[in-house]
């Protein structure tokens, strides 16, 4: 009904509020043509007065006010309470005389009567309805008021005296009304849903006003449109003397617009007496039942208007539409954040007990209290006595203590407690707290107990991997120039050694004698025996040439055959093929027992096969040579890349050939030789490369300094790269039976390392530094030229720029 | 004799006393004793032999001043007497006692001297004891022993080092200290003075890599020169037969780079004015490298060769069944050789070859009539049984295939010892009971074996005072305690056993020395790569 919003205890039944005027006898009814304003207000006038004298906030009720309305439009504003709000006398006699309480009337008359009046109502009712439809068409005659007032106020004063005489016996009421409440109220029950129950008033001249009956004998019509005449009026004394006589005149009210009296009811009187108390006019009607909000105030309220819901409420909006378009774009372009960041707070209390936060539950060994201040003592505000006072040799001696040791306040005698000063380091001491908390490290400092010795790889100690060559005991000195290569021989007992200054020289390893020098007449760039022991024959590359020398030291027998084998004929080369030709030319060398092979360029290397028949050199093509037969191949016939060293496998024909920048290795097993796998060495330019004795593995040294172990097994990439030298690796060396290698370098020193071949296929080759050979001199920026193992013995030669040959013993 | 046995075991036992390498760390090097503050000295109770390296850095002038300090004077006496006054602090008793003969014998009696006396005081004392009042009397370096152990500091560290005590009445031995007087004109060689032999008392054999060898009448002339060898001279042997003995001839053989062996003899008798040229009367062929080493069997039948090809061989001296051999080498001779132009020279091969050694064999020693040691490259002692038999021997005058087919079948019946893992160059067999082996290699390690000692290899000494290989070493041939080596750092160094210090040094030397060697019992004589034969004598051994 109403949309007005404060929320209360309504009674449920009864007249008070607009459920019971639903439901009760009085229910307003709207359908039958009358204004619905005029209703309610009576109804609002009632429920106002109720609520509040039921002292709770009075609901407003917009009430309908039927008839004629004594007090007119609502005075007061619907929310607004009253606190000594009671019914007045006035008001309850417009309640009664508006005529919505039949029901009150209802029980006190005959059965003819109320049937009477009930049409006469009616009839009033349909004709003040029609008039009122006739004044709606005369706008500008507006209802007077006055005289209702004036009216009200007569009939007030006359209620007001049977109210007040009623009052005296409102207890016994009380218990009446206790004792019928069941009855009236299945009564009102009964009667309420009739809409005829009205008494229609007699007079029937509607809501004129009824002054213009003033000079008139009739007061109106009847419902058959007879003059009602007006009753001849009493004087005021006969009427005082009339209700005096009379007994029941207290009850008596007088109808001025029907011209009557009207003997109110003992039910009309109940309820008047409950009123003016303040109580509902039922006595049945529970003022604080419980609420039940039967109406869905929000929406369910009836339509103000019966028009169709409009499409716009269907369709989507438009400007939404655009507005969440705006929104998906500044989320996107991360111009609306969601996620706010996370607001730290400014200062952060280092101290704060954390045990009890919860990312500290974990770690709860971890909290670190603030270290204890030291408490305040009393000392510094003391004035001791002499015998506290420390003596000059005390406070020098505080002097020696340690700073931490050291009392911080020397007592001082003053003349008086009050002229003690204050504690002069307090503000400092304040200030170190502060710093002392600020600058605390709040870490617990996790340490590693970790032996640094046990990060490293197990390596075996050098101690077992003897014996290695480690120190110098044999120096070969005679050559004048830097050595550049040697070759010890097969059996251990000689070293050869071939230097700048042009000469060969063969030592007795075991004295360091010199037996034999040859002067070849040009740097020797390498030496290299014949890997038989009974063919002491001695290759020597120099300038273009190589020569194959006959160093005499095998029994005579042996010198017979070397002497047959380093016979040439020169014919016999000269008709060789005509590509051999171009490639070398095998000749008997003039003065010394050899034989000379010519090249057409310089010869880097030459290299023997272990059989001790072939042999390569490096002139920088690749040649192969024949010993016995004194011929020589060009097997690869395109190489990629500059040869800069190469060896044989030492048992199977395979051969290593090292350009500058990885190892080729070639079958030689087919009639041409075969690329089988390119070792890719990765480092700057390889200078040497060395092969084990088993075959399988192979290092190359670069001129970077580094050294690559391969394990052909493995893959064509280095297993071990080795940084070990400053300068350029000058010559690598396996042992051939002791698990070492070693590695020669322009620094100055040689390398040793140990370098255990398993058998077995799962288990890498173990590589171990052993030792840093030093002792030769740096001489034109070359260290040590060349570096060889003593066959048999851990014993390692190294040749050096300085013109010594060295040998390191185990 | 008995006591000197337990002397020597005790020495042993305290080298080999565990922890003695340990001190060896903590001590560091050698020490010089006087610097050596009390609670070091206790260390040196089990001090080993390889901290005392490098003692000759302090030995030599000590040694050198000898002389001076002991020549008596007043004025020293003087001296010694003040600094007697200032550390007189403790004196000890000690009585002096010695084996050596009445002239040089005091008096039993004891007397109280200053603890802080050294060597030199001491034998101040006994010079001052023996002199008495003669004026004549020429004070002598005398060298000291407290419970068989040379002094080598002062008297009261000797004592705390050894845990003696100070209360009883100490008994010092003196010896006649070493003091070996230097050669002033070396006998001049050719070219490296590659070996030397010294066991004869008269003649003094070497080898030179100028492919000779050369006799040496009383360290002084070359009497003979044995020419024949084509390559350097490695080994040479002096052969003692009895019957050489007795009319004068000497059988020498040599062993060279040439392959070969060869056996000389010359007669001594006859005063020789001029170098004499000699010619081998047998050339012993077979081996197949260089022959490093040689040495007679000592009833002089049989000499024993070690070669470059691994191997060793036996050959019998005997020129009584000449016919044989004759035969062969005539045929030979018909055949191609022209060098052998010689009628007299005779070819031999070998009795038997001992393989068994995987490298060079540096060094052979015959030292006992059955036992023939070896010294190799290959890290590898060898005792070789040729325990060839009484029926054996007697065959000597017809070796036949009984012969060759029993020594054979003995061959095999060597012990051997990996012992250093160091090439070895050179071995000897003595001391006591003619059983310790010496041995020097690849290190400047002199080390010494008692191959009786079951179950352990370690050596019993080791004397690490060189500072490069050691080429050579020698017992003396009748004392327990001495020997002598030599080594590539130019120096030959004479040993006790019973002090870790080398008793002296000769560094007369300019080049690596390649041998070295007793001579008359009292002598060493060394030759090196300076081309020089150096005799230092005057050394006493008791």
């Amino acid at each position: 009904m109403s949309k007005t919003g404060q929320t209360g205890p309504l009674p449920r039944a009864g007249l008070t509020g607009p459920d019971s005027l639903r439901r009760g006898p009085c229910r307003p009814r709207f359908t039958n043509g009358r204004h619905p304003s005029q209703p309610r207000l009576i109804l609002w006038r009632a429920g106002e007065a109720l609520g509040c004298v039921a002292g709770a906030p009075a609901r407003p009720v917009q009430a309908t006010w039927r008839g004629r309305c004594p007090a007119g439009p609502p005075r007061s504003e619907p929310n607004r309470t009253e606190p000594e709000l009671r019914p007045t006398p006035e008001d309850v006699l417009g309640f009664l005389l508006c005529g919505a309480p039949e029901c009150l009337v209802s029980g006190g008359r005959t059965e003819d009567e109320e049937e009477e009046r009930r049409k006469k109502r009616k009839m009033a009712r349909k004709s003040r309805e029609q008039e009122k439809l006739r004044l709606k068409k005369i706008p500008e005659e507006k209802v007077p008021e006055g005289p209702a007032r004036d009216g009200d106020e007569e009939h007030g004063e006359a209620i007001d005296d049977g109210a007040l005489r009623d009052q005296q016996g409102s207890s016994r009421d009380e218990e009446d009304s206790g004792r019928v409440r069941g009855e009236d109220g299945e009564v009102a029950a009964e009667e309420s849903d009739s809409s005829e129950d009205e008494v229609p008033d007699r007079n029937t001249i509607g809501g004129v006003p009824l002054k213009w009956y003033d000079e008139e004998e009739h007061i109106g019509y009847d419902v058959s449109g007879k003059k009602i005449r007006k009753q001849a009026k009493r004087d005021k004394i006969d009427s005082f003397l009339a209700g005096a006589d009379d007994a029941k005149s207290w009850r008596k009210i007088y109808d001025e617009y029907n011209d009557e009296e009207i003997d109110l009811t003992k039910d009309e009187r109940r309820i008047i007496r409950r009123l003016m108390k303040g109580k509902t006019p039922h006595a049945d009607v529970d003022p604080y039942a419980p609420y039940v909000d039967w109406f869905e105030w929000e929406d369910k309220g009836l339509p103000l208007s019966s028009a169709p819901e409009p499409k716009r409420r269907f369709t989507p909006s438009k400007w939404e539409h655009r507005k969440v378009v705006q929104y998906v774009r500044a989320i996107r372009k991360g111009w609306i954040k969601f996620e706010k960041p996370k607001e730290e707070p400014r200062f952060y209390d280092l101290w704060g007990d954390e045990s009890t936060s919860v990312e500290n539950e974990h770690h709860r060994l971890s909290y670190i209290p603030a270290p204890k201040p030291k408490a305040p003592g009393h000392e510094e505000s003391v004035n001791p006595s002499v015998e506290y006072v420390p003596t000059q040799e005390e406070v020098n001696s505080y002097q020696l203590m340690d700073e931490e040791d050291r009392p911080k306040l020397i007592p001082k005698r003053y003349e008086s407690l009050r002229s003690v000063p204050a504690y002069e380091h307090g503000m400092r001491e304040v200030f170190e707290r502060c710093l002392d908390l600020y600058l605390c490290p709040r870490t617990r400092k996790k340490r590693i107990n970790i032996d640094p010795e046990s990060l490293k790889p197990k390596l075996p100690s050098r101690k077992d991997l003897k014996p290695y060559p480690s120190t110098c005991y044999l120096e070969y000195k005679g050559h004048t120039g830097s050595v550049l290569s040697i070759s010890i021989e097969v059996t251990g007992q000689w070293i050869a050694s071939g230097s700048t200054d042009g000469t060969v020289r063969v030592w007795e390893i075991e004295t360091g004698r010199c037996l034999r020098i040859w002067e070849i007449g040009e740097a020797v760039q390498h030496v290299a025996w014949n890997p038989l022991p009974d063919l002491p024959v001695l290759a020597v590359s120099a300038g273009q040439d190589v020569l194959m020398l006959n160093t005499g030291l095998g029994d005579a027998e042996q010198q017979l055959r070397i002497k047959e084998l380093l016979h040439v004929e020169e014919p016999s080369t000269l008709d060789d093929a005509g590509n051999n030709i171009s490639l070398v030319r095998w000749v008997q060398h003039g003065k010394l027992d050899a034989i000379r092979l010519v090249h057409l360029k310089a010869v880097s290397a030459v290299e023997w096969h272990s059989k001790g028949d072939y042999f390569i050199t490096l002139v920088p093509t690749l040649l192969i040579h024949r010993l016995s037969k004194k011929l020589t191949f060009n097997p690869l016939k395109r190489l990629h890349g500059l040869p800069v060293s190469s060896v044989f496998h030492p048992s199977r024909r395979i051969l290593f050939v090292a350009t500058k920048k990885n190892v080729r290795v070639y079958d030689l097993s087919k009639e041409t030789p075969t690329f089988v796998k390119k070792l890719e060495t990765g480092v700057r330019e390889v200078s040497s490369v060395a092969i084990h004795p088993a075959g399988d593995n192979v290092i190359v040294g670069s001129k970077d300094g580094k050294l690559c172990w391969f394990d052909m097994d493995l893959s064509s990439q280095p297993y071990k790269t080795l940084r070990t030298h400053a300068k350029d690796i000058t010559n690598v060396a396996f042992h051939r039976s002791y698990p070492l290698f070693a590695s020669s370098s322009d620094d100055c020193t040689a390398y040793v390392f140990h370098g255990m071949v398993y058998s077995d296929l799962n288990q890498n080759p173990l590589i171990v530094p052993l030792e840093i050979l030093r002792g030769h001199k740096d001489s034109n920026g070359r260290g040590v030229m060349d570096c060889k193992f003593h066959p048999r013995q851990p014993w390692l030669f190294t040749a050096g720029a300085d013109s010594v040959v060295k040998l390191f013993c185990h | 004799m008995a006591r000197k046995t337990n002397l020597v075991r005790t020495l042993s036992n305290w080298a080999l006393a565990p922890g003695r390498s340990r001190f060896c760390r903590a001590l560091g090097g050698p020490t010089r004793p006087s610097g050596i503050r009390p609670h070091a000295t206790f260390l040196l109770r089990n001090l080993p032999t390889r901290v005392l390296r490098r003692r000759q850095e302090w030995e030599p002038p000590q040694l050198r001043c000898l002389p001076a300090f002991l020549f008596f004077s007043p004025a020293a006496e003087m001296d010694s007497a003040g600094i007697m006054g200032e550390e007189a602090s403790r004196q000890l008793q000690v009585r002096f006692v010695t084996k050596l003969l009445p002239p040089l014998k005091v008096p039993p009696r004891s007397i109280a001297v200053p603890s802080g006396l050294t060597r030199m005081g001491l034998s101040e004392i006994v010079n001052h004891i023996l002199g008495g009042g003669d004026s004549d009397y020429q004070p002598q370096p005398f060298d000291f022993l407290i419970d068989g152990e040379f002094v080598r500091m002062s008297l009261e560290e000797f004592l705390l080092a050894k845990g003696i005590s100070a209360e009883k009445i100490l008994e010092i031995e003196y010896v006649k200290a070493v003091v070996p007087r230097k050669q002033d004109d070396p006998c001049l060689h050719d070219d490296w003075v590659s070996a030397v032999d010294g066991s004869n008392t008269r003649f003094i054999l070497t080898g030179c890599y100028d492919s000779f060898a050369r006799v040496w009448k009383d360290g002084t002339s070359c009497t003979h020169v044995l020419e024949g060898h084509s390559g350097a001279v490695t080994s040479v042997s002096f052969i003692n037969r009895k019957e050489a003995q007795r009319d004068g001839t000497l059988y020498v053989g040599t062993a060279s780079k040439d392959r070969t062996l060869r056996l000389w003899k010359f007669d001594t008798v006859e005063p020789v004015k001029n170098m004499e040229k000699v010619r081998a009367f047998k050339v012993l062929n077979g081996h197949t490298a260089a022959v490093q080493s040689i040495t007679s069997e000592p009833s002089g039948d049989m000499v024993c060769s070690g070669s470059w090809d691994c191997t060793m061989k036996l050959w019998a001296l005997n020129d009584a069944d000449a016919e044989g051999d004759q035969v062969s080498v005539k045929k030979r001779k018909a055949n191609s050789d022209a060098s052998l132009d010689e009628e007299s020279q005779l070819e031999g091969g070998a009795i038997s070859t001992f393989n068994g050694h995987t490298q060079c064999v540096s060094s052979v020693v015959w030292a006992e009539r059955q036992t023939i040691y070896s010294a190799s490259w290959d890290h590898s002692v060898r005792r070789w049984d040729v325990s060839t038999g009484e029926n054996s021997w007697n065959m000597r005058k017809s070796w036949g295939t009984t012969f060759m087919k029993k020594f054979r079948r003995d061959i095999p019946s060597f012990e051997m010892w990996k012992v250093c893992g160091k090439a070895l160059n050179c071995l000897d067999v003595g001391g006591e009971g003619f059983a310790l082996i010496a041995a020097g290699g690849s290190d400047p390690v002199l080390r010494i074996w008692d191959p009786r000692r079951p179950g352990s290899l370690a050596p019993v000494y080791q004397f690490s005072s060189h500072s490069s290989w050691i080429t050579s070493c020698k017992w003396h041939r009748r004392s327990w305690f001495h020997l002598v080596s030599a080594s590539y750092d130019g120096k030959v160094m004479l040993w006790d056993l019973r002090t870790a210090w080398p008793l002296s040094v000769i560094d007369s030397h300019t080049d690596k020395v390649l041998c070295a060697d007793w001579w008359k019992d009292d002598s060493l004589i060394s030759g090196g790569a300076d081309s020089k034969l150096f005799i230092s004598s005057g050394i006493t051994i008791q």
